[in-house]
Parts: structure tokens; C-alpha cells; sequence
């Protein structure tokens, strides 16, 4: 049985060989290995079919069948996925593992549903942390007055002026050269992301405050998924639970490696960050955000979780 | 047959007109709000952080509407090799079915560009909090005013009313790259 | 059977004469139609095609250049080089390359550089007894400057379609040698021409008239400076120096020279709405276009078949530069780069060529198009002022375009002068 019956499409904005586009090829592998090469996964790397935010919709749309983004491109979709997303709300990358995984986990994964999409499994996206080319940033007072390049999100922004910096919108490709010229101070990402961009030849100052912990997400289409048998959605979810373990530790491997080569190049990572400051500085963002009883309680359990 | 082509023709002359309008306005105003951008950034050292998503919007709008007035004034660059060594007549027999293809686009633009903004109506522009159906809104009014205008076209060459522009070299100017 | 209906409906409704724009909504519907998918990721596509901020420099470029050849700033700088050294044997020539060159850094458009300075030049060299066909080619080729010297709409186009992850500033920057390379073999090409056919030179107007004229160019041409130093100095983006470019126009034609009245400035705008909204129809449409192409993986077919006919460098750029010239032939050269990049960029990335390079090398193999028959509109322009036909122009063009194939063939085979000159800057 070597030919697919059935080929189920997904997209990625990674490039190939990234932690998160092996992972589902690694549940491709399993699908096609237990359907006996009936259920076939493809995927499209490097936002082949566009970025998360239009895959997010072929997928709902039924255009596509699957989906890996995360969980900031879907706040304006899935309010929960905003709650969860709030920056410092996890104490380590242990933590965030706990609440995934257990039955808050569960409970997110449920409100995806009336959007089209059905979660399968919950990929790391490491800790973003700041950069700059000014200074190392220990306290808040450090980061007084820096323009920050973020990502268009609401959440973002809020906590960029709750640090007291300056968030600055701009193309991902402008970064490098604006770091270089001064049109920004930094911009905040992860450490495979501060290599493999180049940033860190142009700003060198990487503070490992971990503000944000945004899970990936890996989804299907309802309408592709209302296709397969009880039996094939088994073999499915089976599948991506492997591919979560395996693409966590892919993560945490290409997070070190990219830590020692950045360092090796001359980066200088600030460990000894007054962290407590950071977090009692996101009152502001936790009340503007933090709103329904619902959503209090979620943040309560999520910091209660151990 | 004639009157009513003649009566499209007036009202696709006025909206192609008030869209040439808008749209020139629209990018004079992006002009503007990148520089007040640039300006709050390096002036002020705070940076607007409404003026992406707003030019984006922006220019959305200019290019549907910029686009739809291509159709009605024909300039929308082609190649047109072929037409060029083939009898007038059948010349415009394939400039029908080409009108007609674009037709078919246009529709096609409108009803899906529809779906989309009523499908996106619930979600939310990140930072000028607009529901997400207002991005699809430029698509959806291109494709209302390209049926129409292209329609225009069409009924003028069935009823053999249709005068083709010449090009000349300010037409030339503008089918650059 | 979807290959054949994605491209097979493109290519019918080209020969038919239907905008390009729109060969490629139409033949991406009805594949996406075949396939049976819902048609909503075509108009999907189409929109988000467009929503990109990066894509704001293009009408601004287009928008600036408008102003500039309106508002007299072209004019004064062709005034300024023809001062300078018209003296030469074939002076008007060489004036006519210096003020392309020039008028290129500040303007990114090649048809309006060859309207433009065309549209000056050509009558005085052919009222001075240059042959209309040598002042149509010179103008011609040496309009292709402005496509290679920073700022470059098109370069930003290459930049978007390959993922919008090439930085726009490296590629500004690697434009520069390759396109003083091209001015100075035109020049020389120019020159040799001139002395075979024995036309005049200019007399030297004297330093003090050279220095006026300087001096009334000079609010002009220091947009160059004002760009390059701008981004440099950290003061904007390189794409928001387009709409520096726009402001600055503005501010010199109308407080400086005065020569932009209301009626000019709708004028402009109008015509920059009208030039631009084309374009970018046609960006949005190849999202579509492309989208079909990675769901059926024509880059990766393609990259297998060029394995296939070779696993050397050196002749895959060779295939894929005929390739370009070809389609240059009867295709714009922005639907091309926004076609094509996705299809090419994988393939040379696959056999270690520096994206950056090799969007200098596709931006000057499709300049070269856009001065071939039969879909060749910047000579067509200059055609069009000098009052000649394509083929008349055609007849002594050749020493000019294999002026421009040699620097081609240079800027391919020798990536440092592309890539210099960016990482000399990576480097400050
Ligand atoms: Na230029
Ligand atoms: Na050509």
C-alpha cells in the first residue's frame, strides 16, 4: 500500500530541518506507519502557504488540514489562548510543560473547537527573551527609553510600556540592518531565533528574562478531521503526543546549541536578572487583560499548578 | 439595450472617478502617517504604533480601488502580441472572452470577498481593535466596482459600441514595472 | 492535469491579451476550482498578498519619481551633467549616461529615467546630429541604471517574493557596484560609437556655469544623500526612506523651485495611484499564483529537473539567466521577479548562492528585458520621444546589449561585486 488514500496538508513558517517542522514530519512517519501508508501528512515549511495568521485561516476555512503556529497568532481568535499567553505567567519551561499537559491543557484545547480547529498537540517555543546593543539589562531601569521591535500583538505592547520601553512595529526583515543603524535598540526573541536572524552580530546584550512562554500549537482542520474514522483520529492524536515529546527535546537541544554558539561569537548573556521587578511590573498588563471571573481563575490555577 | 449600457456607463464614470479620488487621497495620507511615524520615532522617542496596521488598510484600499479604475480605463498592462497581427474582428471576439474571464474574476472577488469579511467579522485587528472583516472590505468593494465595470466593457462589445483607447505616451508611462 | 490547468490557463489568456494581473487570478481559480479546495484561499491570497508593510515603498518610489520628473528635478540634473562633459567626443551620449546615472539614485523607475532624461536629451542629440537610433539606445540602457542603484522598488519586490526575509538595505547596497559597472561600460560603449561615427562634442561652457548648474541641481540630487545617510545614520528604515523620498520631492519642487502647482501635484498623484495599484495588483495576484505553486511543489520539481541537466554552480546560474533573458522578452519585470523568485530562489539557495547576489543578478537580467521586443516599454519610451520604431532602434543596439550582457555575465560569475560591498557595511 504504498499509495495515499488520504493526504492532509500542513503548514509551518519554520524552515525545514526546525524543531517544530520535525516534529510533525515524526508524526507523519507514525500516521503513515500505522494506517499501513493510508493517511499520508505533508508539510510545507519556510510559510510556504503563507503566515501563521492566513494558515490559521486556511486551516479553519477547510483549504489546508493542518496547522503549526503559535499561540500569539491566535489571540484575536481564541481568547483563552491571550490569558495564557500573558508574559511571566510561567515560572520556567517546567512549569509551562505542567499546565499544558494537565488538565488546564485540556480545558484550552476545548475552546479551539467553535473555531474550526481541533488541537493535537502543544510544541515548545522556547522563552523570549530581550536583546539589545546598548547595554546588558539587569532591572526595569535598564530598559527606560530602548525602542524594542515587537510582534503586532496587543499583549506585546502593553508589556513593552509597562517596562517603561518603547515597542516599535517592523517588518522581521528591517530588524538586522535597523539594530545596526539605530532605528532600534533590540528587538526580543528566542535563543534559536537571536542566531539564526543574525541579530546577535548586531546586538549583543541577550538578557535571559524569559517574559514570554508562548506554546506552539499544532492543529487540525474540524473539516479534515471530522473526515478520518474514530480509529484513524486515535492514531492521530497518539501520534502528535510522540511527536510533542520528541520535538520538546529537538527544542531543548537546538536551544543550547544556539546559546554556545552565540556566546562563542561574542554574545553576552545576562543570567542574574532581577526578575521579581519585571513581573511586579506587568500589574497594569494583567488587569487590562485579566477581566472576566473566568480568566482570574484560569491565571490562579495556572500559577498554582506545581 | 443601448440607453441602459449608456446609463452603467454614467454611473461607472462617476464611481471610477470619485474611487480615482479616494484612492489618490488614500496614498497622500499614507505618505503622511509614515512620516508622522518616523518622525514620533526619532523626534519624539515614541513610536505610533497604529500607523502599520492603519497604512496597511490603507493601501488595500488604494490598490482595490486603484485597480478597479485600471479596469475601467483599460490600463491594466497585457500582452497583446497576438491581437496585434489578427484581424480586428477577431481581435475582439477574443477581447470578449477575455473581458469575460475577467467578469467571472471580478464576481468572484465580490461573493468570496464577502465570505471572507463575514467569516473574519469575529475576530479582531490586532492594535486598532476593528473586527478582522474590515481587512477583506477593500477586496469585496474592488470586486463590486471590476463587475461592474467590466460588464460595461462586455455589453459595449456585444452590442458593438465599443471604442477601444489608443494608447499614447503618457499610457506608456504608466505600464512600467 | 492541475500543472497543465495552472499554467496552460495562464498562458491561453495571455496570448488572448488579458492583463497579466489577472492571467494569474484566473488560471490560480480555476486550479484551486479543479482541485476542489475552497476558491476563498484565492481572494484570501490575493488580499494578503498586499497587506504588506514592505510593500509601501513601491508607491512611494513610483510616487517620488513622479513628482521628481514633474516637478523639474530631472531636468536640472540633466542641465548640470551636460555642463560637466558634454566636451567629450559624443558628448551628449556621455551627458546623457552621467545624468541616468544621477537621476538613478534618487529614482528607482527606469521608464520614467528614460522619459525623463530621454525626453530632454533625445531631441538636443538628434537636433546636434546624433542618429536617432543611437540617442534611443543610450537612453534606453542607460535608463537601466536606475534599476541597480539604490533606491529600487524592485528590489523590494524580490525581497517580498522571496519570503521577506532578505534584508532590503543589503540589497540596496549590492546594487551599487553592478550598476556603476553597467554606467561606466555603457559609457565606454557609448564613446566608441561615437568616435566611429564621428559626432561632435560640446563646448565647455565655462566653471562658472557648471558651478550654477550645480548648484540649481543640488537640492535634488542630495536626496541621495539624504536616503543613503538617513538609513545609514539610523534615522529611518529602508523603507521608510521611500517615503522620505516622497516629502523631500515634495518640499523641493514646491518651496524650493517652485515649479509644482496643484493642478501637477493630483496630476502625480493620480498617475502614481494609476502606476502603482498595476503593480501591486499583480503582486497580490502572484500570492495567489505562488500559493498554488508550493501546494503543488513546482520549486522543488523544478530544482530536481535543474539537478538533472547539471550539479554545477557555474551552469545552473548560465540556464537560469537564458531562461530570465527569454521571459524577459515578452514579460514585465516585476510579475517576473514576483513568478519566478519563488521558483529559482530554492534552487540557487540549494547550490549555495547568496540570495542577496542573486537578486542583483535577476534584477539586471530583467532590466535588459525591458529593452528587448516585443514587450520591451522602456525602449519603447524612448522610441516613442526619439519618433523612431523598435526596429529602426534595433538595428545599432547590439554593441549596447552586449555591453549589458557582459556586465550580466560579470556580476553573476563574481558574487564580491555584489556582495562586497553589504558586508563591508555589516561589517562598520
Ligand atoms: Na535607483
Ligand atoms: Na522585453
Amino acid at each position: 500500500s504504498a499509495e495515499c488514500e488520504t493526504t492532509l496538508r500542513s503548514s509551518d513558517t519554520h524552515p525545514d530541518g526546525y524543531p517544530t517542522v520535525e516534529g510533525v514530519k515524526a508524526m507523519a512517519a507514525e500516521v503513515k506507519e500505522k494506517t499501513g501508508g493510508r493517511i499520508c501528512i505533508e508539510v510545507f515549511p519556510s510559510s510556504q502557504l503563507g503566515e501563521e495568521k492566513d494558515t490559521i485561516e486556511q486551516t479553519q476555512f477547510g483549504v489546508i488540514d493542518m496547522v503549526r503556529a503559535s499561540f500569539g497568532s491566535f489571540n484575536d481568535i481564541v481568547p483563552v489562548t491571550q490569558t495564557t499567553s500573558l508574559p511571566y505567567l510561567y515560572r520556567s519551561e517546567d512549569h509551562l510543560h505542567k499546565v499544558l499537559d494537565g488538565p488546564i491543557g485540556e480545558e484550552i484545547a476545548g475552546q479551539f473547537a467553535e473555531h474550526g480547529l481541533i488541537p493535537l498537540a502543544y510544541y515548545d517555543g522556547g522563552a523570549r527573551n530581550f536583546y539589545n546593543s546598548k547595554q546588558p539589562i539587569r532591572t526595569v531601569e535598564d530598559l527606560k527609553g530602548m525602542k524594542f521591535r515587537v510582534m503586532q500583538n496587543d499583549v506585546f505592547v502593553d508589556m513593552m510600556s509597562a517596562l517603561g520601553a518603547n515597542a516599535t512595529p517592523m517588518p522581521y526583515g528591517e530588524v538586522y540592518s535597523s539594530i545596526q543603524t539605530g532605528v532600534i535598540d533590540g528587538a526580543e526573541n528566542n535563543f534559536p531565533s537571536y542566531d539564526s536572524s543574525g541579530h546577535a552580530e548586531v546586538a549583543k546584550y541577550f538578557t535571559l528574562d524569559q517574559h514570554l512562554m508562548v506554546p506552539e500549537l499544532v492543529a487540525v482542520s474540524k473539516t479534515s478531521w471530522e473526515k478520518l474514522s474514530p480509529g484513524d483520529q486515535e492514531i492521530m492524536r497518539t501520534a502528535a503526543r510522540n511527536s510533542a515529546t520528541l520535538q520538546r527535546k529537538l527544542w531543548a537541544e537546538q536551544e543550547k546549541a544556539s546559546e554556545e554558539k552565540v556566546i562563542a561569537a561574542g554574545a553576552e548573556v545576562v543570567k542574574d536578572v532581577d526578575k521579581t521587578a519585571f513581573i511586579e511590573a506587568m500589574a497594569p498588563v494583567y488587569e487590562k487583560y485579566v477581566t472576566t471571573p473566568e480568566a482570574r481563575d484560569l491565571v490562579k490555577r495556572i500559577r498554582e499548578t506545581q | 439595450m443601448l440607453a441602459g449600457i449608456a446609463a452603467l456607463s454614467r454611473l461607472n464614470g462617476f464611481l471610477s472617478r470619485v474611487s480615482l479620488w479616494l484612492a489618490g487621497a488614500g496614498l497622500v495620507f499614507m505618505t503622511l502617517i509614515v512620516f508622522a511615524q518616523v518622525f514620533m520615532r526619532y523626534v519624539m522617542n515614541d513610536s505610533l504604533l497604529w500607523v502599520e496596521p492603519v497604512a496597511i488598510l490603507l493601501m488595500s484600499w488604494f490598490i482595490f480601488l486603484g485597480s478597479a479604475v485600471g479596469v475601467h480605463e483599460s490600463f491594466h498592462m497585457g500582452f497583446d502580441v497576438l491581437l496585434f497581427f489578427l484581424p480586428d474582428s477577431a481581435g475582439n471576439w477574443l477581447k470578449g472572452l477575455s473581458d469575460l474571464a475577467v467578469l467571472c474574476f471580478a464576481i468572484g472577488m465580490a461573493v468570496y470577498g464577502w465570505q471572507l469579511m463575514v467569516r473574519t467579522w469575529g475576530t479582531t485587528l490586532p492594535v486598532i481593535r476593528l473586527p478582522g472583516g474590515f481587512g477583506y472590505m477593500p477586496l469585496f468593494t474592488g470586486g463590486v466596482l471590476m463587475t461592474l465595470f467590466v460588464l460595461e466593457h462586455l455589453l459595449q462589445r456585444l452590442s458593438g459600441s465599443r471604442a477601444e483607447a489608443q494608447q499614447d505616451a503618457e499610457d506608456i508611462l504608466m505600464t512600467e514595472a | 492535469m492541475e500543472y497543465l490547468i495552472l499554467f496552460g490557463v495562464f498562458t491561453l489568456l495571455m496570448l488572448i491579451g488579458t492583463p497579466i494581473a489577472f492571467c494569474l487570478g484566473i488560471s490560480s481559480f480555476a486550479t484551486v476550482v479543479w482541485l476542489g479546495l475552497p476558491p476563498l484561499v484565492v481572494f484570501q491570497r490575493l488580499s494578503a498578498g498586499i497587506s504588506v508593510f514592505t510593500l509601501m515603498a513601491i508607491p512611494f518610489f513610483i510616487f517620488a519619481g513622479d513628482l521628481m520628473v514633474r516637478g523639474g528635478i530631472a531636468g536640472r540634473i540633466v542641465r548640470f551633467a551636460g555642463s560637466l562633459i558634454g566636451h567629450v567626443r559624443g558628448g551628449l551620449g556621455q551627458v546623457n549616461i552621467a545624468a541616468s546615472t544621477l537621476f538613478g539614485g534618487i529614482s528607482g523607475s527606469a521608464v520614467a529615467e528614460a522619459a525623463a532624461v530621454g525626453g530632454i536629451m533625445i531631441p538636443q542629440m538628434k537636433e546636434r546630429g546624433y542618429g536617432a537610433d543611437y540617442a534611443v539606445n543610450v537612453t534606453s540602457m542607460a535608463a537601466l541604471i536606475a534599476l541597480m542603484l539604490p533606491p529600487s522598488h524592485n528590489m523590494i519586490i524580490y525581497s517580498i517574493s522571496g519570503g521577506g526575509r532578505i534584508s532590503i538595505a543589503d540589497l540596496f547596497t549590492a546594487g551599487i557596484i553592478p550598476g556603476l559597472l553597467l554606467a561606466l561600460a555603457l559609457s565606454f560603449t557609448a564613446w566608441i560609437v561615437a568616435v566611429r561615427r564621428g559626432y561632435p562634442t560640446e563646448p565647455f561652457p565655462g566653471l562658472a556655469k557648471v558651478f550654477r548648474f550645480l548648484l540649481e541641481s543640488l537640492p535634488g540630487m542630495l536626496l541621495i544623500a539624504i536616503i543613503f545617510g538617513g538609513v545609514r545614520s539610523g534615522i529611518f528604515t529602508a523603507t521608510e526612506s521611500s517615503c522620505i523620498a516622497v516629502i523631500y520631492a515634495l518640499l523641493v519642487t514646491v518651496l524650493v523651485y517652485r515649479s509644482m502647482s496643484w493642478r501637477d501635484f493630483v496630476h502625480a498623484t493620480q498617475q502614481a495611484v494609476r502606476t502603482t495599484s498595476m503593480v501591486l495588483l499583480i503582486i497580490g495576484m502572484a500570492g495567489a499564483f505562488g500559493w498554488l505553486m508550493a501546494y503543488l511543489h513546482v520549486a522543488q520539481i523544478s530544482l530536481n529537473w535543474m539537478r538533472s541537466v547539471s550539479d554545477n554552480p557555474f551552469v545552473i546560474l548560465l540556464l537560469i539567466n537564458i531562461v530570465l533573458l527569454v521571459l524577459g522578452t515578452f514579460m514585465d519585470m516585476s510579475p517576473l521577479i514576483i513568478i519566478t523568485t519563488p521558483i529559482f530562489l530554492p534552487v540557487v539557495s540549494a547550490f549555495g548562492i547568496d540570495p542577496v547576489h542573486f537578486g542583483v543578478i535577476m534584477i539586471l537580467n530583467l532590466g535588459i528585458g525591458l529593452n528587448t521586443p516585443p514587450l520591451g516599454p522602456v525602449q519603447f519610451v524612448a522610441a516613442a520621444v526619439a519618433r523612431i520604431s523598435i526596429w529602426e532602434a534595433m538595428r545599432s543596439v547590439w554593441p549596447f546589449y552586449a555591453a549589458g550582457l557582459l556586465v550580466l555575465m560579470l556580476v553573476t560569475y563574481v558574487p564580491a561585486l555584489s556582495l562586497w560591498l553589504p558586508a563591508l557595511f555589516r561589517g562598520l
